[in-house]
């Protein structure tokens, strides 16, 4: 128990460790970018703002200050749980992000979700049938998706699906021009499944790859041998002896794998116009939001060590040997 | 296979339901009650004209003292009347009684002044710190009083938004309220703004009840525009060729130019505020600039670089009712080009091709944003067009911070454009060298800054526009001008591209600024179904 106990304080601390330095990280790259975020504002209308103007806009953000001044009076700031003012979306922090994680969310959790199926169905039966046609489908298969990007796969699923077919809307998270009350569950799902499908890709030629060689040992081992030789069926097999030991590597991945669907929906949400922190993050890394962009760096890194920790803990559920590993050292 | 087909059939009918009135309902004659747009133009930090909303095209939910008319003539909106004082310095504008916000309270002299007095400290986009204070005399009548006499203040009558004085709160920006043609009835961020017609709208009400505008990329609205979703989509040129059914591809001309400044000073060693060299011993030589300006084959830049969607540029501010025709140089001249090179001393006397003068060679480098395609393939077919008159250019691909330190010393290629005649002064004023990215080649002609400096004063716009012509070339041939000291070659004016509904009338677009996409909103309110 006290152990138990002792392993979360542990894990806690390490996280605002962790947290403590992606901070200062996130900051120093920011100041040290060669952006500037009055001309990142200004933009096209660079001939329109004249210096006064500029020293206005450099007020009102509070660029004036030494860098380290800003980075303690944000430190400070964040301590009392004031995460602060986005410039870019002209809106508290704490806001933005509540208004766009759950869009995100969504569309994280079912592109997880279809990408961990998918893939470890596709591993296991290319592990099975290995070396036969089926395997060398899949294992091309999962090679083409790792290799194509994913801008340009929600591209060719869009004219596809959107514009051929007509099957799928072309933008957005909710039906151009309703109104927000009439949006039933129905239209999300519906405008959630392109970017969804799309951002699963990303996902599942790795596990897809790993479950095949898990599968592939665990069929070659002697206790499958030995159950074959009592007479059990490949689908028995597969079922009762194979899936447990293929999972690990399946969902150590999968659960460490949520930082880069975090970057793959950034790309996604732009392909489609979705809403989500992705486009989110790319408006403030380009405008030098610094409290957005820092706010989600943060979100993100729980967001990620949570995974990982998951991952942990479900994958010594799985694999009792990992956990005894755990405990004796 | 069949039954997966079926059932996603069945789903695209329910959604189809939930879509509501699509524009091809339209087709009995009668005006759709909803308009799409996939324009673009999203104001990320929200629909506030004191932080810069609609500085382009139409505000939308809020209207303007004064507007441009197709032509780009200034005439009234919310004002009946304004003038000048005879110094320049005090704007009188005399207001119409029956305009209203949308909450029903009337538009006050109080309401113009609070959003000129709001703007000028707002630090936003939209630049209005020459008002020194904002004054409502009575009921009807506003007094703008300015630090310094600017004859372009007038842009600022044209494309400031006037906002309610007793509802501009912390969240005015999410939920405008306005005196405008439209009412926000719902904005997605990221994804799309609902506006409605605005029924006590005093103008000419727009022919659409609901127009919305989704905000999607540029891959996206042309998928749009295909699946038949949206009536308009804005795309860049190089998608233009595609055909799309039942809509057509309507070019509108622009002023969004591209042109290189020259540094126009001899290098001394002088170096900038930010320590960047000035001066190039070169582009310096006004035959240098005039030959290039000549050689350059601008119509060959249109059709090949620009698709055709393009026209010939030779001045910042063509089209434009300050413009001067008479600055212009027509076609292209290699042989007046090398003649003007001879002249000037310029001679290739080792036979490689390049000519050298006192042991210079007439070579220099031109820099471009690298990954602009437009702008990199102008630079390297100038540096072709000018490689038989003997002259060297070496167009180098690099970022902005690269531009930021070289900007002086090298050739840059820019893109500017603007219905604002101040960037022309910025662009060419000596007490702008060096300042911002305006005038970096150090361009100073005591000629053309009288002139400048008399548009600038100048206490009604007629005075203005002369002087603004005589800048770009005056009687005398003096002027900023390629036929003048040529401080800049100018090459092409984009034009933007659209595609439109086949039914959608969208009468005479303006000449179009920097800026693709929302501009076209300036005539909203006059745009027609004509099916």
């Amino acid at each position: 128990m006290t152990s138990a106990l002792g392993s979360i304080g542990s894990r806690l601390i390490r996280l605002v460790l962790l947290l403590a330095a992606v901070a200062a990280a996130s900051f120093a790259l920011m100041a040290a970018s060669p952006v500037d975020p009055v001309d990142a504002y200004v933009g096209g209308d660079i001939a329109a703002i004249g210096p006064e103007q500029r020293a206005q806009i450099a007020e009102r953000w509070g660029l004036n200050d030494p860098p380290l001044e800003r980075f303690g009076t944000w430190l400070a700031n964040i301590a009392r749980g004031d995460l602060g003012y986005s410039h870019t979306f002209n809106q508290p922090v704490a806001d933005v992000i509540a208004g766009k994680f759950l869009t995100s969310l969504a569309l994280m959790a079912v592109a997880w979700s279809l990408s961990g199926l998918i893939g470890f169905t596709l591993g296991v039966v290319a592990g099975v049938r290995r070396g036969r046609w089926a395997d060398r489908v899949i294992t091309w298969w999962a090679y083409t998706l790792s290799s194509a990007p994913t801008f340009w796969v929600g591209l060719l699923l869009l004219y596809a699906f959107s514009v051929s077919l007509q099957w799928t809307p072309i933008c957005c998270a909710v039906p151009v021009g309703s109104i927000a009350g009439e949006v039933g569950l129905l239209d999300r799902l519906h405008h959630l499944l392109l970017p969804a499908l799309t951002l699963s890709l990303v996902g599942i030629a790795p596990v897809t790859l790993h479950t095949r060689q898990a599968v592939a040992v665990a069929m070659a081992s002697d206790y499958i041998a030995f159950a074959r030789a009592q007479g059990e069926r490949t689908f028995g097999l597969v079922l009762h002896h194979v899936l447990r030991n293929a999972a690990g590597p399946a969902v150590l991945l999968q659960f460490s794998s949520l930082g880069e669907l975090f970057g793959g929906s950034v790309l996604a949400e732009q392909v489609f116009s979705y809403p989500g922190l992705g486009a989110a993050t790319t408006a403030a890394a380009l405008g030098q939001d610094v409290p957005l962009l820092l706010a989600i760096a943060l979100f993100t890194t729980v967001f990620v060590y949570v995974g990982n920790q998951l991952g942990d803990l479900v994958h010594a559920w799985l694999d009792p040997r990992t956990h005894r590993a755990e405990v004796t050292a | 296979m069949k039954r997966v087909g079926m059932v996603l059939a069945g789903v695209l009918v329910l959604a189809g339901c939930a879509a509501g009135v699509d524009s091809k309902s339209g087709s009995g004659g009668q005006t759709p009650k909803e308009l799409r747009l996939a324009i673009g133009g999203e104001s990320a930090d929200g629909y506030d004209p004191t932080l810069g909303w609609g500085r382009y095209g139409s505000p939308l939910f809020q209207s303007t003292l004064l507007t441009r008319d197709p032509e780009l003539n200034v005439v009234n909106d919310l004002a009946t009347k304004h003038s000048v004082s005879a110094n320049g310095l005090v704007w009188t504008v005399d207001l119409r009684a029956d305009a209203k916000f949308s909450d029903g309270k009337p538009v006050t002299a109080e309401d113009v002044a609070y959003t000129f007095t709001a703007a000028s400290k707002s630090g936003g986009l939209t630049d209005v710190t020459a008002l020194a204070k904002a004054v409502a005399v009575d009921n009807d009548t506003v007094e703008l009083q300015l630090k310094r006499p600017q004859s372009t203040f007038v842009n600022r009558l044209i494309s400031l938004g006037i906002v309610p004085k007793h509802a501009h709160g912390k969240d005015y920006a999410r939920k405008p309220i306005g005196s405008g043609p439209f009412t926000l009835v719902q904005w997605d961020q990221g994804q799309q703004l609902i506006v409605q017609r605005n029924e006590n709208y005093y103008g000419t009400k727009p022919a659409f009840e609901r127009i919305v505008f989704t905000f999607t990329g540029e891959d996206a609205s042309l998928a749009a525009a295909k699946a038949g979703q949206v009536s308009m989509a804005a795309v860049p040129s190089s998608l233009a060729k595609t055909t799309v059914a039942g809509m057509k591809v309507v070019p509108v001309k622009s002023v969004d130019n591209r042109g290189i400044v020259f540094p126009y000073v001899a290098d001394t060693g002088k170096k900038s505020a930010d320590a960047g060299p000035i001066g190039n011993n070169v582009t310096s030589d006004k035959a240098v600039r005039q030959a290039i300006n000549q050689a350059v084959d601008r119509q060959a830049l249109v059709d090949g670089v620009l698709e055709g969607y393009g026209s010939p540029a030779t001045g910042p501010v063509d089209g434009m009712p300050w413009y001067e025709p008479s600055s212009a140089i027509q076609g292209n001249d290699p042989a007046k080009a090398e003649e003007l090179l001879e002249t000037a001393g310029w001679k290739d006397s080792d036979g490689d091709g390049i000519r050298e003068r006192a042991g210079v060679k007439a070579e220099f480098t031109l820099l471009y944003k690298a990954d602009d395609t437009i702008r990199q393939g102008l630079a390297l077919s100038v540096a072709d067009m000018v490689k038989p008159i003997g002259v060297r250019i070496t167009p180098k691909g690099v970022s902005w911070d690269v531009i930021d330190k070289r900007l002086h010393a090298d050739a840059v290629l820019f893109g500017w454009g603007s219905h604002d005649p101040s960037e022309m002064y910025n662009l060419y004023s000596a007490t702008q060298a060096g300042v911002e990215y305006w005038n970096p080649g150090y361009y100073t002609n005591p000629i053309v800054q009288k002139n400048l400096d008399a548009a600038m004063a100048a206490t009604d716009q007629a005075t203005a526009t002369k002087f603004w012509k005589a800048a770009q070339r005056d009687a005398q041939g003096n002027g900023f001008g390629p036929a003048g000291d040529a401080a800049w070659a100018w090459l092409v004016n984009l034009q933007h591209t659209y595609f439109v509904s086949d039914c959608l009338d969208v009468g005479k677009p303006q000449i179009e600024p920097h800026g693709h996409g929302w501009p076209i909103t300036a005539g909203i309110t006059g745009w027609r179904w004509s099916c």
